[in-house]
């Protein structure tokens, strides 16, 4: 069934750290683009821009501002908002839709590239300001999140420990609180 | 004391860049990624040095590059973490002593 080969690809998707030289072809980077696409965004506004970065000097300096960023990905997409967007619409700074836009566009390219038999992994700890800089953005773009996409290293360590085992159960609350 | 160079200008700066914007991300992120921060920094410098290095170092060098990756994954085991940075931290101990007049003659 189609239902279930899509839960399945939402619970086996995992953040991957650790990737290998192995080029992505352009059309599954384009099928992850189209993916996002599709993504809900508050309003239907689609403030997001997105910035595919292969050469590899401008990776290599990317990383070298980005602590969190622990892959070497053949690719880094890299989540903007675009604030000339926003202010056509009168979005200020503060709308939490904004955030939430980039969570789903996020979410869904992993989603595809894991569809894709491709590996992927999300980071927002680097310098937005150095970011800014390397990749030369326009004023009205602000970087919000990379998605680093290649394919999972051969020999992988053991993934990073949970903080608290949890199942849906424990993050969950059924109608009213009270009862 | 050794005084050879075990950098190169350009790597110098890269590590510079690590520094830098891990203290900028670090007003944004849990307190538990300060010790995260420092850490990557001092696999990544163990990294640039290893090549030129001396025997005294080495070993130390390649003992971050192997198990900095490690902690990374129990940081969430605090009473492990804990325990792996002391390890580190008896491991720069013993390799000072090995770079100090103090070890001379034992």
């Amino acid at each position: 069934m189609m239902s279930e080969a899509v839960l399945t690809n939402i619970k086996t998707r995992r953040v991957v750290r650790e990737m290998s030289d192995e080029p992505v072809e352009r059309a599954q980077i384009e099928a992850i683009l189209e993916a996002a696409r599709w993504a809900p965004s508050g309003g239907n506004l689609r403030p997001n821009r997105y910035i595919v970065i292969e050469d590899a000097e401008t990776r290599r300096l990317i990383r070298l501002v980005s602590p969190g960023m622990f892959q070497r990905a053949p690719v880094l997409i890299l989540i903007c908002t675009n604030w000339a967007v926003c202010a056509e619409h009168g979005l200020s700074a503060s709308d939490r839709a904004l955030l939430i836009d980039v969570g789903t566009a996020a979410q869904t390219m992993m989603l595809a590239a894991h569809a894709l038999g491709l590996a992927s992994g999300p980071v927002t700890s680097y310098s937005k300001e150095a970011v800014k800089i390397i990749l030369n953005l326009p004023a009205s773009y602000s970087p919000e999140m990379f998605i680093c996409i290649g394919h999972k290293a051969e020999t992988v360590g053991a993934g990073m420990r949970p903080w608290k085992k949890i199942t849906w159960r424990d993050l969950t609350h059924w109608e009213r609180f009270g009862k | 004391m050794s005084a050879n160079w075990v950098l190169k200008e350009d790597e110098a700066v890269e590590l510079l860049a690590l520094l830098i914007t891990s203290a900028r991300i670090q007003m944004d992120e849990p307190v538990e990624y300060g010790p995260l921060r420092l850490l990557t920094a001092t696999e990544r410098l163990s990294g640039l040095m290893l090549e030129r290095s001396s025997d005294k170092t080495r070993d130390f060098l390649q003992e971050n590059i192997e198990r900095i990756p490690e902690m990374h994954m129990i940081m969430s085991d605090v009473a492990a973490y804990t325990a792996g940075l002391d390890e580190r931290c008896r491991a720069v101990a013993a390799c000072l002593l090995r770079h100090s007049a103090l070890a001379e003659g034992e």
